[in-house]
This record gives structure tokens, sequence and C-alpha cells, in this order.
């Protein structure tokens, strides 16, 4: 599989899901199809957007009960998935460290 | 979730030929129906321009005065006339998608049912060569243009197809396509008749790298090559449960959880600073000529009118 040279380029539909009933999506946007390249904040940029909220909430992702902390490529790679398969992505509220708090 | 270790490879020969002479029986009328509405459309119906030489004539050809006058006035088919249509001769090239995500959205079977229904009409119709290749992380070619397309190599053509490839090149696809046409052009039979290219793209639609696959398929239509990208939808619900028996035979697996056309499928964009984008995946699918097909029934109808349109076209464009 040589994905290194258009590795950009490279799709995957997801579905996201979540647990928690007050952070459901209004409106269920069905499986989407986005670029493998995406990370933790581009996905808590696609929720807010889903979502509409008037301020941004930073979201965690889970994918197979395992937090995502590298892109969607290199976690697939890593966990031996292909990007042929819908990938199921839970959301949850990020937990904000204390001291980032306490700056805001 | 699949892992990429998966086992599951190319079927047995007997499998694959139980397979095709299944979907050869169940398609056979409907592979008439697209027999005779192709017979229609594929047969000469272009006035073909003037050409030479003749004695007599509509036009001078002007590229002949000189060696006329030299030769003594001798050499006188000097006249270009407007001929009767020519024979056509066609290359027909089936790309089947056998990539994961045809086994994983259950469309591999509907695909294979698609590719006997279409193989099939086009070998009664005896109209010219036909080719299958198979596609994913490469391009492989399961059957050659030179080759007649009978049962025995529709089953042999089956017998290539996993449904196990890790992506879906579809930019790769139609670069090697070009040079399979390229090649078949300068190999082809029927010389001195007129020859035209057609690939149809058998697939669950799923691609990417949209920009450059446009850049391919604009310069397909210069060299007169066309493609009709038939997208086998998922949503193709009831034909499949009927075939569920076949697709356990053939290690396709089938989910009941629901699926959700390609139609309703979104794109999103999202940008380094974290503004999101969505649209509608088809709206800007990079092929103009497209079918959304849910069951086998509606091809041969959807076909026709895609070719027929493209025909006009060619027919307007040539003035
Ligand atoms: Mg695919």
């Amino acid at each position: 599989m040589n994905t290194a040279a258009d590795g950009l380029q490279t799709k995957v539909q997801i579905k996201l899901t979540t647990r928690h009933a007050d952070i459901e999506l209004p409106e269920d946007p069905g499986v989407l199809l986005v670029s493998t390249s995406v990370r933790r904040y581009g996905l808590s940029s696609l929720v807010n957007s889903l979502l509409q909220t008037p301020k941004p909430t930073p979201f965690e992702f889970l994918i197979n009960g395992q937090f995502l902390r590298t892109s969607i490529d290199d976690f697939l790679t890593a966990n031996g998935i292909s990007a042929e398969s819908t990938l199921t992505i839970e959301y949850t509220r990020a937990l904000i460290p204390p001291k980032h708090v306490a700056s805001l | 979730l699949t892992h990429l270790d998966s086992s599951t490879t190319i079927p047995t020969p007997e499998t694959a030929r139980d397979l095709w002479l299944h979907h050869e029986s169940t398609t056979h009328s409907l592979a008439q129906t697209l027999t005779e509405h192709l017979r229609l459309i594929l047969a000469p119906t272009l006035a073909t321009k003037l050409r030479g030489d003749f004695r007599t004539g509509k036009r001078l050809n002007l590229k002949r005065i000189i060696p006329y006058i030299a030769s003594g006035y001798r050499r006188d088919k000097i006249w270009l006339r407007r001929s009767q249509p020519s024979k056509r001769a066609y290359q027909i090239m089936i790309a089947l998608d056998d990539s994961r995500s045809m086994a994983e959205s259950g469309t591999a079977n509907l695909a294979l049912k698609t590719l006997a229904l279409i193989a099939r009409a086009l070998a009664m119709l005896e109209v010219g060569e036909v080719a299958v290749v198979c596609f994913g992380d490469d391009v492989k070619v399961a059957h050659e243009f030179d080759k007649p397309f009978t049962s025995d190599a529709g089953a042999e053509v089956f017998g290539q197809f996993s449904f196990q490839q890790q992506r879906t090149d579809v930019k790769r696809l139609v670069e090697r396509s070009l040079e399979l046409f390229q090649d078949a052009r300068m190999n082809g039979q029927g010389r001195g008749e007129e020859l035209w290219q057609l690939m149809l793209i058998v697939s669950d639609g799923i691609c990417d790298s949209h920009e450059e696959i446009q850049r391919l398929v604009r310069m397909s239509q210069e060299q007169r090559i066309m493609i009709v990208f038939i997208v086998v939808d998922a949503t193709a619900g009831q034909s499949l449960e009927q075939d569920s028996a076949e697709a356990e035979a053939k290690g396709i697996g089938q989910d009941t959880k629901e699926k959700q056309s390609i139609l309703d499928l979104q794109s999103v964009d999202i940008t380094t600073e974290g503004k999101v984008v969505r649209w509608r995946y088809m709206d800007r699918f990079p092929f103009r000529w497209y079918l959304v097909v849910r069951d086998v029934a509606e091809l041969p109808g959807v076909l026709a009118t895609a070719l027929r349109q493209w025909f006009a076209e060619v027919v307007d464009a040539a003035g």
C-alpha cells in the first residue's frame, strides 16, 4: 500500500456517535467522508459545526474504545484497520485541565 | 471493523463458476433487453465526414491537385464524397472495483451481477472486443480484449475478484486504462473500421483524488474514450437479501445494519484553522457520465439513456 505519496488525499467514511444525550447531534448527518489526515482538533471543529454551538467546546474522540491521539491515518496504520471500512467514532466532552480553565 | 490480515481471498474455481452461472442465468432476459437497446445505439448513425479519393464528387481534395497535375492529369481521384456511414468497431472495457469497501457495503454481489449482465449483453451483440479489469490498490487485466467473452471466460473473471483490496485507486485505474486503450487501438481487430472505445466502471463510487481524476477524464474525452461510471448503491436492500446465499457462498460479508445511499453521503473538508465545509458527495463526483443503480433490472434502461445522450453529443460536436 503506497499511501505515502498521496496520503493527504485518502478519505475515510466515518459515523459519529456519543453516549451523552446533551451533546447528541440535532440532525443525524449519516456517514461522512473525511480526509484521513484529520486529527482531534479537526474532528472537534466538525462536531461543533454539526452541533451549531455558539461557543466551541473541545471534544475527545474514541475509535474502538481507544482515544485518538494522532491523525486518523496514523491510527488506522497502528491498528491495522483499512480506510475502506466505515469508522464509528465516539465523541465525548474533553476534560479541560484545571490550569487551562483558570487561564480562561 | 475488519483487519488487514484477513484471510478471505480469491474464491475457488468451482465457487466462481457456480456464481457466474447463477448470475448469467438470472440476468439472461435483462441481457437480451440491453443487447436490443445497444444494437440501436451503437449501430452506425453518423454520416461520415467527406473523404477521398474519388473520380467524381462533391468537393475537390486540394491535397490531390498538385500530384494530379504532376502526373499529367492521370491520377484523377481528386474528389471528396460523403460516403456511407462506415462500419464501427468497439473496444469496451468493464472495470470492476475489487476494493474492500465493496464487501463491507454489501455491493460486491450486485457489482458481479452487473458485470455478468453487461458482459453477456456485449458478447451477444458482437460489436467488438470486451475486456475486464480488476482495480483497487492496483489494476489487473482479468480478461483481455483479444479473447472472446464466453461463459468459461466469465467464470474465470469471477475467480479473480476477492473484494479485499485495501485501497480504491480510481486515478490509477483511469491512467492505466488510457494506456490499455492505446495498446488495444494499435493491436485491435477491424482496421479500417471506425474504432470507438468505451469504458464502464462498476463501483460503489467511493474514491478520492477527485481533481486529478477530473483531469484524466477530460484527457480520455479528448482521446474519444467514453467513460460511464456505474455506481452500485448500498441501499440495494431487497435484491441483496435474495442473493445472500450466493454472497455467503462467495464469502462476501453481509451485515444487516442499515445502509445509506451514496446520494445521501456528505463530504467534509476541515481546514487546519478548523473551518468546516460540507457538501453532497455526488455533487462533485469527478465523472460526468454516471448512473446510480440499486437493482440490475434498472440497468438496461439507464445505461442505454446515458449512451444515447453521449452519442447525441458526439454527433453534435461532429457538426
Ligand atoms: Mg473502495
